[in-house]
């Protein structure tokens, strides 16, 4: 099989002249909310320094927005600022399980005409406001507002403070609908010496700026714990939420340390039914493989060195790598600009590694934070799975049967790696198998009835030289 | 080479139920944790060990029976030490040998040598790592690696090392996070039931050759052992703490057994 893919990607360079001819690119591109309850973070972290994005998918009413976050330290004005959302879009588009498309060519057309195209397509995937409640008396909370700032369409306090139903009293006086537990899951970070950014909306900023949807917040701050608070949204959470992380670190590969991280199931063949459902696909696949792994599993999806001394930045590429710009943006901010006109390489002079997680987490299987670990390993890995497209038109040769034979067997392979990927049900797909089989029957059906015809025009050969050589006697007789 | 080939098994020798255990622990990461197959660098790893003790050995004791420790050793390494380099498995494995005949005090090695090992190679090349996480938390795996865990301790005599280690971690953990931080037990409950903790605590501290031979100095041993762990795990941050307390509290043992007088541990 695989030499079949090199042999396809091959071919278009081969025929570059050709290339016009070709042009029937398909790109699937499923909808977005693949993913229930999700949202997604971009951490960049450079020795302690780091970077965290964050996007919710609040969907309710804007004014009830609010977001308690635990941060290590008292932030700065400089250190919070408001992206938008398209980084993670690009991201998202960049890093997510690709489908990579092979057609066949037509065994029965000339080799001019052997045209294989690659294209590559992705699924995308997809949490009361006024003023500060004036606080009567800070002292009765035991909860100390370190800063305060408007950023953007947002208004922000920095809180410390002493006990949990302290903080809790706080938050519920000053207008959020905070679960009823959250008390008992506020009182560790408070023991961790951590701080509470929170955050609610501004709603004479956002009218004023005309933003529909809530932009992603970013923070920095200098931390020795590379980890990702995610046990204070799971205290109103009975069902799992999904998370997607896009990690950016200088050395390599990011993984979980308090849980196992494993790879996505990938370089799997897939039959061609498949393209109208991509996402689809994608959503069982991901919910068969985290019931098989005890639902405590992180999945990598992505991991690519996109350090400026490697010029392969994805392979094969469904949008465009990220730039300066987008890394910038991320928080990548030890990258620098490279003025150099050197065609084809980064924008950019710096070592960056890119990891993608995937986490579904829930109470009872998540106990813990996410901790991280920054490994050496500078190995790629992309979710990626191959679709091949049988041959098109008339195919009317000797090569025919062989050729129905092959692409009948890898059909049969498809259905199984599909059993064994999704939960579909393959009933439903049955025409899928019988096509080929079908043309197969047929053919043979065709040459054993030219077989039959040409013993019948043989026999009748026979007949009409024999009636041939009898006429002519007789006749000589009468002459 | 004649020796080796002389070498009558012995079924007693605990260290046959350690390379059984231990291989045991490998295929089951590779068949149902999804760890990679990488058996170019596990071939890579025994291959080095082997040979790096079969040298050593031919220069010092001419024993080679030790080759069955050497094993162990390669096994700890396939086990607990990442890289996608065979050059750093290379290292690895012939720093672990190595430690062994050439970091010596009072006729005993200092250091665990697959636990040096690890270390070593992490710190020296930078390409090498640790990943605690990589054997989840699953219940079944704790109580195997437990049960088979105490086979081997109740063999070479080393239960009260385990107990007394994992105990105090246990204790100061449960502490520090249930007592006054706050979180619910099952926060702990996940961490002590980590395939890395586990192995370390049965297979890895352990060691009869590098424990301090009296049974008071061994517990004493453990507990710093553990309050090392705890401190490095709480405010430094470092993931698979212990890996790292053993190694830098292994020169002790050399003191306890000049302070506890016991007999040296021999393995037959």
């Amino acid at each position: 099989m695989k030499n079949i893919i090199l042999l396809s990607i091959l071919i278009p360079f081969l025929f570059v002249s050709d290339a016009i001819a070709f042009c029937g690119f398909y790109v699937a591109k499923a909808d977005a909310d693949l993913f229930n309850k999700s949202s997604e973070v971009i951490i960049s972290r450079q020795d302690k320094h780091t970077v965290i994005t964050m996007s919710n998918d609040y969907s309710g009413d804007i004014k009830d927005f609010a977001m308690v976050v635990p941060v290590p330290q008292i932030l700065q004005e400089e250190d919070i600022r408001v992206v938008e959302h398209i980084i993670f879009d690009k991201l998202d588009a960049y890093s997510g399980p690709r489908l990579v498309e092979y057609h066949d060519r037509n065994p029965c057309a000339p080799v001019y005409d052997m045209m294989a195209l690659e294209s590559v397509s992705a699924p995308s995937k997809r949490n009361a406001s006024a003023d500060w409640a004036e606080v009567e008396d800070e002292d009765n909370y035991q909860v100390t507002i370190e800063a305060e700032y408007t950023i953007g369409e947002y208004d922000i306090v920095i809180l410390s403070a002493e006990e949990s139903d302290g903080l809790e009293r706080w938050l519920l006086d000053n207008g959020y609908k905070i679960p009823t537990k959250a008390s008992s899951v506020l009182k560790p970070y408070i023991r961790s010496d951590m701080k509470f950014f929170v955050v609610k909306v501004n709603l004479d900023n956002q009218k004023m700026m005309g933003f529909e949807t809530l932009r992603p917040i970013q923070i920095e701050f200098e931390s020795d714990k590379f980890m990702l608070p995610i046990r204070l949204g799971m205290a109103n959470a009975e069902d799992f939420q999904d998370l997607i992380i896009y990690m950016f670190t200088e050395r390599g590969r990011v993984e979980t340390a308090n849980y196992r991280t494993i790879k996505l199931r990938t370089d799997r063949n897939i039959p061609e039914f498949v393209v109208d459902d991509f996402g689809g696909f994608y959503t069982s696949l991901f919910d068969k493989a985290y019931e098989e792994e005890y639902r405590n599993a992180v999945f990598m999806e992505y991991a690519w060195d996109l350090g400026s001394n490697n010029f392969v930045k994805c392979d094969p590429c469904p949008v465009t790598p990220p730039s300066i710009t987008d890394l910038h943006t991320a928080g990548v901010k030890w990258v620098s600009r490279n003025y150099q006109n050197n065609w084809g390489g980064s924008d950019y002079v710096g070592n960056v590694f890119m990891t993608r997680l995937h986490v579904r987490y829930d109470r009872s299987n998540f106990p813990q934070d996410l901790f991280f670990t920054e490994t050496p390993s500078r190995e790629n890995f992309q979710g990626r799975f191959i679709m091949t497209h049988a041959a098109k038109g008339v195919i009317d040769c000797e090569q025919a049967l062989g050729y129905y034979k092959q692409v009948q067997n890898r059909r049969e392979n498809e259905m199984e790696e599909l059993a064994e990927l999704t939960d579909w049900d393959l009933s439903d797909y049955n025409y899928y198998l019988k096509e080929y089989q079908v043309k197969i029957d047929k053919f043979n059906k065709r040459r054993e009835m030219n077989k039959g015809g040409l013993g019948i025009s043989i026999v009748m050969l026979i007949l009409l030289s024999a009636l041939s050589i009898r006429l002519e006697r007789s006749s000589r007789k009468y002459n | 080479m004649r020796s080796v080939l002389q070498i009558p098994i012995n079924f007693r020798d605990p260290r046959w139920f350690q390379i059984s255990f231990l291989s045991f622990f490998l295929i089951y990461g590779i068949f149902f944790l999804d760890w990679e197959m990488d058996i170019t660098r596990y071939l890579v790893i025994f291959g080095s060990a082997i040979i790096a003790q079969i040298v050593c050995t031919y220069f010092t004791t001419k024993d080679y029976s030790s080759i069955k420790s050497a094993l162990i050793s390669a096994l700890s390494l396939c086990l607990l030490l990442k890289t996608n380099l065979y050059a750093t498995a290379v290292i690895a494995a012939v720093i672990t040998i190595a430690s062994k005949f050439l970091i010596r005090y009072n006729n005993k090695h200092i250091f665990n040598p697959a636990n040096f090992g690890i270390i070593a190679t992490i710190l020296l090349t930078g390409d090498a790592w640790l990943s605690p996480g990589q054997w989840g938390n699953s219940m079944l795996l704790l109580f195997i690696i437990g049960i088979t865990g105490f086979a081997v301790l109740f063999r070479v005599g080393r239960i009260d090392t385990s107990i007394a280690f994992i105990s105090t971690f246990f204790a100061l953990e449960f502490m520090q996070n249930v007592i006054y931080k706050g979180w619910p037990l099952d926060y702990v409950l996940h961490e002590f039931s980590s395939g890395t903790l586990l192995l370390f605590t049965f297979f890895m501290i352990t060691d009869p050759k590098t424990t301090p031979n009296s049974s008071k100095a061994r517990i004493i041993w453990s507990v710093m052992i553990a309050l090392l762990a705890f401190f490095l795990t709480n405010w430094f941050y470092v993931h698979a703490a212990p890996v790292w307390a053993l190694v830098i509290s292994a020169p002790v043992t050399a003191l306890l057994d000049k302070v506890f007088i016991h007999q040296k541990f021999s393995w037959t």
